[in-house]
């Protein structure tokens, strides 16, 4: 047991199998425990890392669709507004044609009438030659 | 009638394009603010670059160098382009820049060649007014305004110049001690202005959006109604009877009336120049958006009995008798220029050829090459037709064959005259003169020769229209003219005494035509439509001319209508609006030509009798004189109840000389020198002394007297008498000096009077 002590006072241990160690058997026990408790902590962080990362990926297209989405929004909002613009220029121009048409059909109106006089006219002075 | 528009799918230009010019008849100029100068092939529809601008000059206008100023001079093309700098530039044909001329303060906003090429006029934002000689050099300063001139016109014989001021427009003529002539326009700025050659009528547009057509003595014809944009563009057709107007998203072709043939909306932003081409049937237009609008008139259609003829695209025209509903499509290796159809034939002129139909064949048409393609129109009459280029009049038969080409005095082009201006009849052609608007040249139309000898029909006023008589021999032609007062006057083609003035049939008619069947005039007179039955009373009996006159009241065709066309019993008037009236005639009066062209008197008066219409009678009474048929006349005068004449008729009746009643009967017509000339050539020399002495033309009768050495003493015993009458001295020195050597006894006198009636 002496020897124990001795060899205890110069830092040197057996261990179970007899080994000779420098440090005491369970602090050797407790450090390895350390060592693989740490080992496991940062693969842990890593993953978490790892997880958070393609979170943070995950949100930011999100964030980039959602902005094109707005924009998208915008634009189509003013589309929209434009487009009642655009309407009414339009019916503008159809107006326009519209009014030439007409003035067109009046002018065709008038050679009608002209035309239905004439005829008038002239079935009455056949007429003339069948009473006569 | 409208504009098919053609618009390049991709721009050629990049920036707004501001000019638009046409070099040949298939090739336009564009440039703009991208300082490209892009030329366009329309045959292919392609466009290449010609040449490119500083990168400083941005085009404001472009002018090129009228075509017919080039023949002769061996010199290259030139265009002229101004610019924002206060610069125009003269371009080579190829598009190198000959010279650039410092011109004005600010930009040059317009600038222009005269018509035959000598000088070029340009206007400024510093208000002046510049004219340069061709090579570029300062000729004048013209006018100085406190204002920008936006655009600025030459006159038709370029000795005026018509530019904006504000809302002014200002004619202003080239003598420095002439005034000009000054009248507000628009209610807004005016900004274009154009001024055509051939109908001398100014267009014009401005910022109150509003297009307005004047004469030349700044008088207005017509004011369109308010459009949404101000009119950035206005131009003529070479032609005179279209204009187009452009403006933001809009082209519109209007009638030289002003009213709107068709209005296009594309949508290439404002349209600010607009270019017809030679020919009168393609317009070109320089958008704000970049590109060059292409576009051209088709669905022109002609009616003529019971054809219609439109021409439905470029190379295509459909024709159609309404009367079997036979439709007929003709297909044409070029574009249509010109056509016209009467008197049972088409006339097409294309880009190379012209081609005359017969309306009872389609599919053989006579096919001839027409010396230049730049037709002004086309005349027909039953025989033959005319057709008037830039340079010259041709007549043409409906087999193709050329027959003459009448010559214009002084080298004046066929650019110049109007349809209104030329008259062709089967024999004669009728022309007014260019140089001297006061008289109308006559030439044979199967010669081409001037008539006669050749002395034109003059008259005291400025003539605005002819027109010849179509049927009959030559001595049924007439010439109708109307001055610039309206005022109709007729006169025979063959002249019967030279220096006569003209005798004048109405006033303030402002159109007219001939029947093209039978020689029947009519005329529009404001609301009313007056038909001339038989024209010629004016030369055989004026008192009963007013009865021929048919009178029919038309308040339907508003103001300023105008004559299309008398075939057969219809008129045809087109009103100020465009639309367009037909009216029947009575039939009679062609029936009673006809029966009276053939002789056959008895039918005549057979119809009269059954139509029972006074003017018929006044008709058939004014023909009898001419035919001289004394039995019928005797009728229709009775008829129409002039009893004088009826009782002067079984006078002449009674007369038992041929000769002397021709000569009675021309004197009823009111001729008296020709009658007196009827009488000296039979030898009735006594008839003619007494002709004069019941005329109280007493110095003739002692002149004929004299001459022929009789009866002297019977003119002294008359004169005597007279003069005892009216108890008057003797005054004319002739019958002094006769009187002394002669005696008067009256049973002398008497005694060779009845001697010289037992003669006849």
């Amino acid at each position: 047991m002496i020897s124990e002590d001795i060899l205890e006072k110069a830092g040197l241990h057996f261990d179970e199998v007899n080994k000779l160690r420098v440090l005491k058997p369970d602090t050797n026990q407790q450090t390895s425990e350390l060592k693989e408790e740490c080992h496991e902590f940062v693969s842990k962080i890593d993953q978490f890392q790892k997880l958070v990362g393609s979170f943070i990926e995950m949100t930011d297209t999100i964030a980039k669709d959602v902005e094109n989405e707005k924009m998208k929004a915008i634009g189509s909002r003013n589309m929209l507004k434009s487009i009642a613009k655009q309407r009414e220029s339009q019916q503008q121009q159809l107006k326009a044609l519209i009014a030439e048409k007409k003035t067109q059909l009046e002018r065709l109106n008038v050679q009608h009438q002209s035309l239905r006089k004439q005829e008038a006219e002239q079935v009455e002075f056949i007429d003339q030659f069948s009473t006569s | 009638m409208k504009l098919k528009i053609t618009i390049p799918k991709d721009k050629k230009h990049t920036e707004t394009v501001t000019c638009v010019a046409w070099s040949s008849a298939d090739e336009v100029i564009s440039t703009g603010d991208d300082h490209k100068i892009l030329k366009w092939n329309l045959v292919t529809g392609e466009s290449f670059p010609l040449s490119t601008l500083p990168a400083d000059v941005f085009p404001t206008d472009m002018s090129i160098l009228p075509s017919q100023s080039k023949a002769g001079k061996n010199s290259s093309d030139v265009f002229v382009i101004t610019s924002s700098d206060g610069k125009f530039h003269l371009f080579s044909n190829a598009g190198r820049i000959e010279k650039s001329v410092e011109a004005h303060k600010g930009a040059v906003l317009s600038g222009k060649w005269s018509k035959d090429g000598s000088a070029l006029l340009t206007a400024g934002e510093d208000g002046q007014i510049k004219i340069w000689s061709r090579s570029g050099m300062l000729r004048s300063t013209l006018a100085q305004l406190p204002c920008c001139i936006y655009s600025v016109v030459w006159s038709p014989e370029s000795d005026n110049v018509l530019y904006t001021n504000g809302k002014q427009l200002v004619i202003k003529p080239l003598q420095p001690s002439a005034k000009p002539l000054t009248w507000k326009a628009h209610d807004g700025i005016v900004l274009k202005v154009d001024w055509n050659s051939v109908n001398n009528l100014i267009l014009s547009g401005g910022e109150d959006c509003k297009y307005k057509i004047w004469d030349s003595y700044g008088r207005p014809l017509y004011s369109s109604a308010i459009h949404d944009y101000p009119i950035t563009s206005v131009s003529w057709s070479p032609d005179g009877n279209l204009f187009t107007v452009g403006s933001f998203n809009m082209l519109r072709l209007c009638d030289r009336s002003g009213w709107s043939h068709g209005l296009e909306k594309p949508t290439t932003g404002s349209v600010f120049n607009v270019a017809w081409s030679m020919d009168g049937t393609q317009v070109a237009a320089a958008c704000a958006d970049g590109h060059v609008m292409l576009a051209h008139c088709i669905e022109k259609r002609l009616e003529w009995c019971e054809f219609e003829v439109t021409l439905t695209g470029r190379k295509t025209i459909e024709v159609r008798n309404v009367v079997n509903d036979a439709h007929e499509t003709l297909e044409l290796r070029d574009r249509v220029i010109k056509m016209s159809l009467a008197f049972k034939h088409l006339v097409v002129v294309t880009s190379s050829q012209c081609l005359v139909y017969s309306t009872n064949n389609f599919n053989t048409p006579a096919i001839f090459d027409p010396r230049d393609g730049n037709i002004s129109f086309i005349q027909q009459c039953e025989k033959h037709f005319l057709i008037v280029d830039h340079v010259g009049l041709y007549i043409y038969s409906y087999e193709g064959r050329q027959i003459c080409s009448p010559k214009l005095p002084g080298g004046v082009r066929g650019s110049s005259l109007s349809i209104r201006t030329v008259s062709l009849s089967p024999d004669v052609l009728a022309v007014r003169d260019v140089k001297n608007d006061h008289s109308v040249m006559l030439y044979d139309a199967n010669s081409g020769k001037l008539l006669g000898d050749g002395a034109p029909v003059v008259h005291t006023m400025e003539i605005l229209t002819v027109h010849l008589s179509q049927c009959g021999p030559m001595s049924d032609r007439f010439l109708a003219i109307i001055d610039k007062n309206h005022d109709l006057y007729l006169t025979p083609v063959r002249k019967t005494s030279s220096n006569h003035r003209l005798p004048k049939l109405a006033s303030m008619v402002q159109s007219l035509k001939w029947n093209s069947n039978v020689n029947i005039l009519c005329g529009l007179r404001d609301m009313k439509l007056l038909v001339w039955f038989y024209p010629r009373a004016l030369f055989l009996d004026k008192d009963i001319l007013p009865q021929t006159l048919h009178e029919r009241e038309c308040s339907e065709f508003g103001k300023n209508p105008e004559l299309c066309d008398f075939n057969e019993n219809t008129v045809i008037v087109r009103r100020a609006d465009g639309s367009i009236c037909s009216i029947s005639n009575m039939p009679y009066p062609a029936m009673l030509h006809r029966l009276v062209a053939a002789d056959k008197w008895n039918e005549a008066v057979r119809l009269c009798r059954f139509a029972k219409l006074k003017s018929l009678w006044a008709c058939l009474a004014s023909m009898t004189l001419k035919e001289k048929d004394l039995a019928t006349a005797e009728i229709a005068y009775a008829a129409i109840g002039e009893v004088d004449k009826v009782e002067y008729l079984k006078h002449i009746k009674s007369i038992p000389s041929k000769e002397v009643r021709t000569a009675e009967i021309t004197l009823l017509s009111g001729s008296v020198n020709e009658a007196e000339a009827i009488l000296i050539q039979g030898g009735f020399i006594y008839r003619a002394i007494q002709l004069n002495l019941d005329l109280f033309h007493w110095e003739r009768a002692l002149e004929l007297a004299v001459k022929h050495k009789t009866h002297v003493d019977t003119v002294l015993g008359y004169r005597q008498v007279y003069l005892n009458q009216i108890h008057k001295q003797e005054t004319s020195n002739k019958f002094k000096q006769y009187s002394k050597g002669v005696e008067i006894n009256w049973q002398n006198i008497e005694s060779k009077i009845e001697m010289e009636l037992e003669k006849e």
